[in-house]
């Protein structure tokens, strides 16, 4: 018989996954991934200055064409990461606004997404 | 228009629109409400529930002098159009008549400047017993980074005289882009100093709250409108209110 072993890991998980979308309605140049890397790091430090900046933020993916990002954040840094993507206002002076569509602190949570299924 | 199809797909069960009367300026007229019918013919459903998003209509009335307050107290039919209504003080006395006296739902805290005066705590907690809630907005915040700042540090002063209880945070938005969903707003309580709950509970609870305040404020100034309900005690439970009104109005 095959000898099981169980793990339950009762810590908070390490990191957080955030799913976002970038929404810049004029139809100028759009990021390619590191200019995307740079706005997320530009939004932290207008909020949250150097310290924020310094936040070990991670793009694993990143789609030009949709705009839409997952990131990942150490989990002590999700409120900050956060609340910088929401009061982010401008990209190179055009108005752009982030969206974030889901977050979790599982990757393969954000693949499956409620609020898109039609009934 | 485009704004409020913003909101309905970002997933809001109700948006109120807001007109400001600000009396610096001469001889301003209370206009009746832009019906929400004529925007939307048909509004759409809430995510995930059968029922309809809720359009409302508010007020906002920018005081500087004690003399503004009187519009309040007048008889004017088109104030009982709109379904909220919020005053934004702008000295110390009249934050304390608009929290002690004053017949409104919501008490507008500025975020572009710095606030002329501190809170106190007297007139902060009469305004929570009798069920006014105070306001923030967050689109200043993203417009320009010296608002951001005052957002912050009037939020915070705020928080720690009423300690996170009876707060709404809402947007001014005037473009659909300066628009966040109800999560991030949620997200940036945490920064004014709320705990989880209480942030939730700005964007949720408390907004129906407020509805809810309106409502009765509208049916306890002489109009009479009955609810054909199924068991006395519930009749019991919405007429609390009523009196509650009445009694400190007199």
């Amino acid at each position: 018989a095959a000898a099981f072993e169980r793990r339950v890991l009762r810590r908070v998980a390490e990191h957080h996954y955030l799913r976002v979308r970038l929404e810049l309605p004029d139809g100028g140049a759009r990021p390619n991934a590191a200019q995307f890397k740079q706005l997320v790091v530009t939004a932290l430090r207008e909020l949250h200055g150097e310290v924020g900046a310094a936040l070990p933020v991670d793009v694993l993916t990143y789609e030009e064409k949709t705009l839409s990002a997952i990131l990942r954040v150490i989990s002590s840094g999700l409120v900050k990461l956060w609340s910088a993507l929401t009061l982010l206002g401008f990209y190179q002076n055009r108005r752009c606004a982030f969206r974030v569509l889901q977050t979790s602190p599982f990757l393969l949570a954000l693949s499956g997404n409620s609020r898109e299924l039609v009934l | 228009q485009n704004v409020l199809t913003v909101c309905f797909s970002v997933g809001y069960s109700a948006v109120a629109l807001n007109h400001v009367i600000d009396f610096k300026e001469k001889k301003q007229e209370i206009v009746k409400p832009v019906s929400p019918s004529e925007l939307f013919p048909s509004l759409p459903i809430v995510q995930g529930t059968s029922k309809r998003i809720k359009v409302l209509t508010r007020l906002t009335l920018v005081v500087s002098d004690p003399s503004h307050c009187n519009l309040l107290r007048s008889t004017s039919a088109n104030i009982r159009l709109y379904d909220i209504i919020a005053v934004f003080p702008k000295t110390e006395k009249l934050f304390h008549i608009a929290c002690t006296t004053l017949d409104v739902d919501l008490v507008c805290i500025n975020v572009t400047e710095k606030l002329p005066f501190y809170f106190r705590r007297p007139p902060v907690n009469m305004a929570i017993d009798r069920g006014i809630y105070f306001e923030l907005l967050y689109t200043p915040a993203i417009k320009d980074s010296t608002m951001r700042r005052y957002t912050i540090s009037n939020a915070i002063s705020l928080m720690q005289i009423c300690k996170g209880k009876n707060i709404v945070i809402s947007s001014a938005a005037e473009r659909p882009l300066e628009l966040r969903g109800p999560y991030d707003v949620a997200n940036l309580g945490l920064l004014f100093g709320l705990s989880e709950s209480e942030a939730k509970a700005a964007v949720s609870t408390n907004c129906r709250a407020t509805m809810l305040h309106g409502e009765t404020r509208k049916s306890a100034c002489g109009v009479v409108y009955t609810v054909k309900k199924p068991r006395k005690v519930e009749e019991e439970e919405t007429a609390v209110p009523a009196c509650k009104k009445a009694k400190t109005q007199a």
